[in-house]
C-alpha cells in the first residue's frame, strides 16, 4: 500500500512537471541563439576574455525583460585566431547549436576562413574586430562589420598624423599578418600621397620577441615623426619599451610619436609604463563620452566586474545590442536577422553608430576615437572625429 | 624464389583482414557521422594519420629524428595550390606534382641525415622547417605570405561512365577521398615495413655501421625513407588546402612538427598502427573537450603528459601490456 502511495505521489509530481514543462515550452522556444566565435586560446586570447565580459553584461540587461518576447542565449567556441580552428569552431556551432546569428572572430585570417561557412549555412555573422578590407570587399551577404575597416582607419590616422601632428616622416612597424600588412600599406599610401615620407617599412613575425635591433635601427634614422605600429599586445609592449630604451619615443626622451589602431587593449599604458607616454591610438570606445548609453554602460560594467570597460568589452556589448535592435525591428531567425541587419541605419551603440553600406561595412566614422597617453598613464581624448 | 614461413603467411593473412576491417570502417563512418563538423574532424583525422604514419616511417623504422614534417606539409599545400591558381593545372596533376616536390625536398634533407644523427639531425630538420616557413611567409609575390590565399576550391568533380558524379565539395566524398588515400598509403607502408625494406631500415636504425658491413647502403635508404615520409606529408598538404579553403603560413609553423611527433609518440613509435591511434586521439580529444570551455587546453595538455608518462611505449604498447595482464596465457607478439 505504501509502495502504491509513493508511486501515486511520484506520478502526480511527474504529471505536474509535465504540465509545467508543456505550458512553459512556447515561451522557452522564443529564444534568439547567438554563437560566439572568440579566440580563447593563443596570443589573441585576451580578445575572447574581454569580449565575453561585454557579452555577459549585455545579456544580463536584455534578458531581464526580453525584446519582442525573445530572450537571448549564447554559446561560445574557441576559434583561436587561426583559420582551421576557427572553421572547425564555426561548423561545430552551426551543426550542433544551430544559432540564429553569429558574432566574431577577431583576427582577419580566421574571419576570412569562417565567411564561406556562414554563407553556405545562411547564418549572419557580425564582426567587430577584424580590420582586413577583404572581409567586406568583396565580402558576402551574410557577413557584417561594425568597426571601420583597415582603409577607413588607415586613411584617417594617416591624414591626422600629417595634418594635425604635422608629421612628415614615418616608420611603419607591423606584424606580418593579413591585417598588419594591410593596415601599414593603407597608412603608407595615404601618408605618401599627402606629402609625407615613409623612411622604413618593417614587418616581423609573431615569433619575434626582441625588438632592440629594430628600435636601434629606427634611432639611427633620426628625425622620425611618427611610428604607426600594428601588432598584438605582447609584441606591442616589447616594441614600445624597446623604442623608449633606444630614446626614440617621448617616454625615452625622443620626439617620435607611436600611432596605433584598435589592436591594443585598454590597460596597455599601465603595462608599458613610461614608455607609452605620448602614444596616440585609435580606440573604438571613449569611456569619457557623455552620451547617456555610454555613461550607463560604464557604470553597469564597473558594478558587475569592478573594472573599467575596454573597447573590446564595448564592442562585444554593441554586437549584442545590435542583435537586440534587429530583433526589435522584426528579426526572428537567421534570414530575417540578416535582412534586417542590412537595413540598419543610425543604430547608436556605446562605441558609436552603425549604418551598413551595400557591402555590409559600417560607414559611420564616429566609432573612431583618438586617445593620447598622458604622463600619469591616463588618457586624454583628442576629439579628432 | 623465397619461401614464406607459415607464421609469416599467417601474419600476412591477419594483416589483410585488418586492412579489410579498416576499409569497412572508412566506408561506414560517414553513414553514422552526418554533420559537417564531425565529418570535417574525420577528414582532419585522415590527414593527421597520413602525416603521422609518414613521420613514423622515417623515425620509427629508419630511426631518423625528423622535425621538418611541417615544412613538407606546407610544401605540398602551397605547391599544389599555386600550380592550380597560377599555372591552371588540373588539381590531380597539381596533387601529383606537389606530392613529388615534397618527396624530393625530403630526399634533399636526407643529405643532412648522412652526416648527422639524433639531436643534431633534429636541429637540422627543424632549421629546414623554419626556412620553409620563412619562405612561405616572406615570398609574398609567390605565396601571398601572411596575406593568405583564400577561396581555394575543392578538388574537381569526378565522373565515371555509368556512375553518379562525385563532387568533393560534399564532405562525405572528400572524406572518402582523403581517408581512402590514407588507407592506401598505410597499406603500402605496412607492406614495406614487413618486407626486406623494413628490415633494412630497421638495421640502419639499430646500428648503421653493422648495417653497412652487411652491404646496406645507408645514405641511399635514408634518402628513400625521407622521400617517402615527406611525400606522405606533402600529399596531406595537397588535401589540406581544399579542405580549409584558406592557406596562411602559420598553419605550417614548426609547432605543427611537434604536434605530429606527439601523435607518433603517444600512439607508439615504430608500430605504424600506433601513430594512427595517436593521430585520432590528438585530433579528436580537443574537440571532445570543447564542452569544457576554458579548461579544455589544460585537460588536453595534462592528458598528453600523463599518456607519455605512464605509457612510454605509446598506446600500442599499453594495449599489449594490458592484454598480457588480463590474459597472461594468451599469445604475445
Amino acid at each position: 500500500m505504501n509502495a502504491f502511495s509513493t508511486f501515486a505521489r511520484l506520478a502526480w509530481i511527474a504529471s505536474c512537471v509535465l504540465v509545467v514543462a508543456t505550458t512553459t515550452s512556447p515561451a522557452a522556444d522564443k529564444v534568439i541563439k547567438i554563437g560566439g566565435l572568440l579566440p580563447m586560446s593563443g596570443p589573441g586570447s585576451y580578445f575572447g576574455a574581454q569580449d565575453k565580459q561585454g557579452i555577459e553584461l549585455a545579456l544580463d540587461q536584455l534578458n531581464k525583460s526580453g525584446v519582442n518576447g525573445y530572450k537571448f542565449e549564447i554559446q561560445y567556441e574557441d576559434s583561436a585566431c587561426s583559420p582551421l580552428p576557427a572553421s572547425q569552431a564555426a561548423k561545430r556551432l552551426i551543426d550542433q547549436y544551430k544559432p540564429d546569428v553569429l558574432i566574431g572572430e577577431e583576427c582577419s585570417d580566421a574571419t576570412l576562413a569562417i565567411m564561406p561557412i556562414v554563407e553556405q549555412a545562411k547564418i549572419p555573422l557580425i564582426n567587430a574586430g577584424s580590420s582586413s578590407i577583404k572581409i567586406t570587399d568583396p565580402g558576402n551577404p551574410w557577413t557584417f562589420r561594425i568597426m571601420p575597416n583597415e582603409v577607413m582607419q588607415g586613411v584617417d590616422i594617416a591624414t591626422n598624423a600629417y595634418k594635425r601632428l604635422n608629421a612628415r616622416t614615418a616608420v611603419l612597424l607591423h606584424e606580418n599578418t593579413n591585417a598588419g600588412i594591410g593596415n601599414a600599406q593603407v597608412f603608407a599610401d595615404t601618408f605618401t600621397k599627402l606629402g609625407g615620407k615613409v623612411l622604413a617599412d618593417i614587418g616581423f613575425g609573431r615569433d619575434v620577441n626582441d625588438f632592440t635591433a629594430i628600435a636601434t635601427r629606427i634611432a639611427g634614422m633620426g628625425g622620425v615623426d611618427v611610428i604607426p605600429t600594428y601588432t598584438l599586445e605582447g609584441q606591442g609592449l616589447k616594441i614600445t619599451q624597446a623604442l623608449m630604451q633606444a630614446g626614440v619615443v617621448k617616454g625615452g626622451g625622443g620626439k617620435a610619436i607611436q600611432l596605433g589602431t584598435i589592436w591594443l587593449p585598454f590597460g596597455f599604458e599601465q603595462k608599458a609604463g613610461k614608455a607609452a607616454l605620448g602614444y596616440i591610438r585609435i580606440v573604438q570606445f571613449d569611456p569619457t563620452d557623455q552620451r547617456p548609453q555610454v555613461r550607463d554602460f560604464v557604470q553597469a560594467f564597473k558594478a558587475k566586474f569592478n573594472l573599467e570597460p575596454t573597447h573590446l568589452n564595448a564592442h562585444a556589448y554593441d554586437q549584442i545590442l545590435l542583435i537586440a535592435d534587429v530583433v526589435k525591428r522584426g528579426g526572428k531567425d537567421a534570414q530575417s536577422i540578416r535582412d534586417t541587419l542590412a537595413q540598419t541605419k543610425d543604430f547608436s551603440g556605446v562605441t558609436g553608430s552603425v549604418e551598413f553600406d551595400k557591402t555590409n561595412q559600417n560607414v559611420k566614422m564616429d566609432t573612431i576615437h583618438y586617445m593620447e597617453t598622458k604622463p600619469d598613464l591616463s588618457w586624454t581624448s583628442l576629439k579628432w572625429n | 624464389m623465397s619461401k614464406t614461413s607459415p607464421n609469416a603467411a599467417a601474419q600476412s593473412r591477419e594483416r589483410r583482414v585488418w586492412y579489410l576491417i579498416a576499409a569497412v570502417i572508412v566506408a561506414a563512418l560517414p553513414l553514422f557521422v552526418t554533420d559537417s563538423y564531425w565529418r570535417t574532424n574525420l577528414i582532419v583525422c585522415a590527414l593527421n594519420i597520413l602525416l603521422a604514419i609518414g613521420l613514423d616511417f622515417v623515425l620509427g623504422y629508419a630511426g631518423q629524428l625528423n622535425l621538418g614534417q611541417s615544412a613538407f606539409y606546407g610544401l605540398g599545400a602551397y605547391s599544389s595550390t599555386l600550380l592550380v591558381l597560377k599555372l591552371g593545372l588540373p588539381f590531380w596533376a597539381a596533387f601529383a606534382i606537389g606530392t613529388l616536390m615534397a618527396g624530393a625536398a625530403g630526399a634533399l634533407l636526407s643529405f643532412f641525415a648522412v652526416r648527422l644523427r639524433g639531436h643534431y639531425l633534429a636541429i637540422a630538420s627543424l632549421g629546414f622547417a623554419v626556412i620553409i616557413y620563412q619562405i612561405l611567409l616572406n615570398w609574398i609575390s609567390l605565396t601571398q605570405g601572411p596575406l593568405g590565399i583564400y577561396g581555394i576550391a575543392p578538388p574537381p568533380t569526378v565522373a565515371f561512365p555509368g556512375l553518379p558524379q562525385i563532387a568533393f565539395g560534399d564532405l562525405r566524398n572528400l572524406f572518402y577521398l582523403t581517408a581512402g588515400f590514407t588507407l592506401i598509403v598505410y597499406v603500402l607502408l605496412d607492406q614495406m615495413v614487413h618486407s626486406p625494406i623494413g628490415e633494412t631500415l630497421t638495421a640502419i636504425r639499430e646500428d648503421e655501421v653493422s648495417a653497412a658491413s652487411l652491404g646496406i647502403d645507408g645514405p641511399k635508404w635514408k634518402a628513400f625513407a625521407f622521400a617517402v615520409s615527406s611525400a606522405a606529408a606533402g600529399a596531406a598538404g595537397c588535401f589540406y588546402a581544399p579542405l580549409v579553403g584558406t592557406l596562411v603560413p602559420d598553419a605550417f609553423f614548426v609547432s605543427e612538427s611537434f604536434m605530429i611527433l606527439a601523435m607518433v609518440i603517444v600512439g607508439g613509435m615504430g608500430t605504424l598502427v600506433g601513430p594512427v591511434f595517436g593521430a585520432v586521439l590528438l585530433t579528436i580529444l580537443p574537440e571532445f573537450l570543447r564542452s569544457l570551455g576554458d579548461m579544455r587546453l589544460i585537460i588536453y595538455g595534462a592528458s598528453v603528459t600523463l599518456a607519455v608518462l605512464f605509457m612510454p611505449g605509446g598506446i600500442v604498447e599499453a594495449f599489449h601490456l594490458l592484454r598480457h595482464r588480463l590474459f597472461p596465457e594468451g599469445e604475445m607478439r
